[in-house]
């Protein structure tokens, strides 16, 4: 049986790892600039803080008889009360609008029009990570601790980047050994996609997390009734992070179902009893999750059955992303089934990819079902726990790719649809670097002294460093960047006709050139940069706030084009518009075009000298 | 090995520098009636950023190379254009990464453009058998744009009815189903009833050449009706460009050389209809050329 027993010193270890990934991400955070969905969190983070804002206050809120909300808030002459409201003449602060307080003496922070007015947008994605946004976000509002203030809103989600590796490590350990988890846990950070969404105010790394936490706890379950409360609730939290959550369960039942044939073929062997055939942890999860899902979620306290409905018809009917692969743009299912295999096998360092497949060959035996195992296998060593954790971590792998390359799933296109895959990919990784790291000891022997460590440590850094390298060099272009082995970098993946970018970041990288081209201010056409992205560029004070973003690019100083392939048109527009095909500027990334900036020639922007 | 590549991969990156100087190449070799591309197609924006003022739309939007007398290439990473001559290049200089191609072309053949004549042609819609005309505007300002948007409306165009803004005749560049920029005559069909337009003394040549395609994001689902641009020569019908959705930048050619025609120039008409002109954002380009029809 597996669950080796950790120590302190282990989660010690776990949390550095986390702790100094946070504090990379924190410190790199500003190169990026925010991108199109960010921009609908930031706004979402805002909404809702408004209501916690009110929660808050309502603590302290002393209801007046009759109830226009005099409440316990204090303020000086000069300040504002919260909502904004001037400070009345006897420094207490009144309810400021029939918004806070509805019927007299009705201040509840649940009334369904307050519930409504703050939680209402943005409600195709559950409330759990961006009500954590909205409360660093209110921590900035009163400590500015984060700089550039952007860093506030995606905190939380570097957090859970943290969270993730330590949780990596503590289940590679468990599960293999400390080698694996450590290894894993580093392979699972230096892969330049993950590096890269790692930074921002999404979702796709807090779910991996929530797909790695949820499965570690179900997979306690199995052997300690205890855990059977905590995978109802790390499924609870799941839900209420993002939609992928629902299909966990299914992939815990196909796995479910190899524990409960092993085992009882192994009773009817006469074999003692090893693992329970309850399936409590489903209780716990069918008990505990939606509860847990809908109570964190105010939009759901009211029409709830309604309001599910819209959730889930928003997912189940998803509108198709355009997706560039293999030269060919695809705007509607189905997407080759290929793709998010390839596209992994391209964007994650090789290295890792590699020793991965290695890993999982070294398992393959303990894989397999029981009875299988016996007549292909029957010479080998297994291993096979009882909770059948190879098992386990292999579909949890596999499913996510799966359900991407079904022919009726809906276009989305980017890497970190599957991140859920990725936590269980690097711990086959590591897996695959302590074999390779026994391989390597025992060709060695005893030519090298202190040989295990010097080995281990020694193989550690040379498998990789080219995932570092990568990882560096991606930064701050991740979702332009391709594997070099793989795809010959950037490049490579251009001549393969692959998608170079999405959500229009990358206006990031270009906040400097438009400064100085635009010294008086001035105007321009951002192309796929959402306004709140623009705006949340001058609140960190990257761009010149006299600088604003133009929707129409005829009238526009400056317009830009985030080359995308079906974003071709924008360049033909402005070739008529401007009256030229000349860019001013093209911003690349190893040679890869990634923004055209035109200058109209009727506006206020510098020619270059 | 992977660490190999890396190294590999960096160092053929192509430089600012080394696009520059193969640019220069080309500037000072540069002369009227030559044509200028680059291969890998994604490295378009870097050539046109440093040879965009020798590239006009209609360069960068053309539908062949009839009109050109030679073809200028910026290749890096081993790529050949794709409508470069099948022979060797009469010129060929590695300048750093890039690699500067030059191509004779056949003579060219081109008389008389469409597109380059927009503001000559008198174009009128029909509706219920009787022509309205429409109204060239040489003042306006250019409108639209953005992701979505389709192709830009011109400032200077023929309007045609006010009650649908789409239906008007005018030169600008259109992303076709294959995403290439096709500089072209928007000649949105009104429905059954044709939209027309009228080029007078046109030098007729041996044939007529035309490209129609329509807007990407209109034809990519492939849900709509066909659209058909029927070509007359002095009242005589040459055939029409009939193109389905899914057929993408269409050519239509046909002779000039009509049994008993007494003039070298004529009149041209291109008449616009679809069944259902919903969402059918047509433009076409055309000319007349010399030459025997292939």
């Amino acid at each position: 049986m597996r669950h080796r027993h950790l120590g302190p010193l282990d989660h010690l270890v776990g949390a550095l790892l986390g702790v100094a990934y946070v504090i990379v991400l924190v410190v790199t955070a500003p190169d990026i600039g925010m991108s199109r969905d960010e921009g609908f969190y930031v706004r979402a983070a805002d909404s809702y803080g408004g209501w916690i804002e009110h929660v808050g206050r309502r603590w302290t809120c002393d209801v007046a008889e009759g109830g226009l909300g005099r409440c316990a808030v204090t303020c000086a002459e000069g300040q504002s009360c919260p909502g904004g409201a001037a400070c009345p003449a006897d420094g207490q602060c009144r309810s400021p609008v029939a918004m806070e307080c509805g019927a007299p003496g009705d201040c509840s922070s649940a009334r369904r029009e307050l519930v409504d007015h703050y939680w209402a947008y943005n409600h195709e994605h559950p409330s759990l990570i961006k009500g954590m946004f909205a409360l660093f976000q209110l921590l900035q509002t009163r400590t500015e601790i984060f700089v550039p203030p952007s860093t506030a809103y995606r905190f939380f989600g570097m957090v859970t980047a943290g969270l993730l590796l330590w949780l990596i490590y503590v289940f590679g350990a468990q599960a293999y050994s400390r080698q694996v988890g450590a290894f894993a846990a580093l392979a699972f950070a230096l892969m330049p996609r993950v590096f890269y969404h790692a930074h921002l105010d999404c979702f796709d790394v807090p779910i991996a997390l929530m797909a790695l936490l949820v499965t570690y706890a179900y997979w306690r379950s199995l052997t300690d009734l205890r855990w059977v409360v905590l995978v109802g609730i790390a499924y609870g939290l799941a839900l209420a992070t993002k939609h992928n959550a629902w299909t966990f369960p299914l992939i815990y039942l196909v796995h479910f179902a190899f524990v409960v044939l092993s085992e009882r073929r192994r009773r009817r062997r006469g074999e003692g009893r090893r693992i329970g055939l309850g399936p409590w942890w489903l209780l716990g999860m069918a008990l505990l999750g939606p509860p847990i899902f809908v109570g964190l979620w105010p939009w759901l306290w009211y029409d709830t059955l309604a309001r599910f409905r819209e959730y889930g018809a928003f997912h189940l009917n998803h509108e198709h992303y355009n997706m560039a692969y293999f030269g060919v743009n695809y705007f509607r299912p189905p997407l080759p089934a290929s793709f998010p295999w390839v596209m992994l096998a391209i964007t994650v360092p090789t290295t890792t990819v590699a020793l991965a497949l290695a890993g999982i060959g070294t398992r393959l035996h303990a894989l397999l079902p029981f009875h299988l195992e016996e007549r292909w296998w029957p010479d080998g060593r297994a291993e096979l726990d009882a909770a059948r954790t190879d098992v386990l971590l292999f579909g949890c792998l596999l499913a996510p790719l799966v359900v991407i390359s079904l022919p009726s799933t809906p276009i989305f296109g980017g890497t970190k649809h599957w991140f859920t895959a990725y936590p269980f990919l690097a711990i086959f990784a590591g897996v695959g670097f302590v074999g390779a790291a026994r391989a390597l000891r025992r060709r060695l022997g005893g030519r090298v002294p202190f040989a295990r460590y010097a080995v281990r440590v020694g193989l550690a850094a040379v498998l990789l460093t080219p995932a570092a390298l990568e990882t560096i060099h991606s930064h701050p272009f991740g979702l332009s960047h391709y594997g070099s082995l793989a795809a010959g970098g950037a490049p490579g993946a251009a001549d393969l006709g692959m998608n170079r970018q999405f959500w229009g970041f990358t206006t990031g990288s270009l906040t400097s050139w438009l400064n100085a081209h635009l010294p008086e201010g001035g105007s321009v056409y951002v192309c796929d940069t959402t306004p709140t992205a623009f705006r949340m560029l001058q609140e960190d004070g990257r761009l010149d706030r006299r600088i604003r973003a133009q929707p129409s690019l005829v009238g526009a100083d400056y317009a830009l084009v985030h080359h995308e392939h079906h974003f071709v048109e924008v360049d033909y527009q402005i070739w008529e518009a401007y009256g030229t095909t000349q860019p001013q500027l093209v911003l690349t990334y190893d040679g890869v075009p990634i923004i055209s900036v035109y200058r109209n020639p009727r506006g206020r922007g510098l020619p270059d000298d | 090995v992977e660490v190999l590549s890396f190294a590999v991969a960096q160092r053929r990156v192509v430089t600012e520098d080394d696009w520059a100087a193969a640019a220069e190449v080309v500037r000072e070799g540069f002369e009227e009636g030559d044509a200028i591309t680059v291969a890998p197609r994604w490295a378009d924006p870097l050539l046109r950023q440093h040879l965009g003022d020798l590239i006009d739309p209609a360069m960068a939007g053309r539908s062949d190379l009839e009109g050109y007398r030679r073809l200028w290439t910026l290749s890096i990473r081993g790529h050949r254009p794709v409508d470069a001559p099948p022979v060797d290049a009469a010129v060929d200089v590695l300048v750093g990464r890039v690699r500067v191609l030059r191509w004779p072309l056949p003579a060219p053949t081109v008389l008389y453009d469409f597109v380059e004549h927009v503001a000559d042609a008198r174009v009128e819609w029909v509706e219920g058998g009787e022509a309205r005309p429409c109204h060239w505007d040489a003042r306006g300002r250019p409108q639209g744009g953005g992701l979505g948007a389709g192709p830009l409306t011109p400032g200077q165009l023929h309007r045609c009815d006010p009650r649908r803004p789409w239906l008007w005749v005018g030169a600008t560049t259109q992303d076709t189903l294959d995403l290439e920029p096709r500089r072209c005559l928007w000649q949105h069909p009104p429905g059954p009833e044709p939209l027309r337009a009228t080029f007078t003394d046109v030098p007729l040549g041996d044939r007529v050449v035309l490209y129609g395609g329509i807007y990407y994001e209109h034809e990519r689902h492939e849900e709509h009706g066909p659209v058909s641009a029927e070509v007359f020569v002095d009242g005589a019908s040459l055939g029409a460009l009939t193109r389905e959705d899914g057929d993408g930048w269409v050519r239509f050619e046909a002779s000039t050389r009509l049994p008993g025609r007494t003039s070298d120039r004529g009149t041209v008409v291109v008449e616009v209809t679809a069944p259902d002109p919903n969402l059918r954002t047509f433009c076409w380009a055309g000319s007349t050329r010399t030459g025997a029809v292939e």
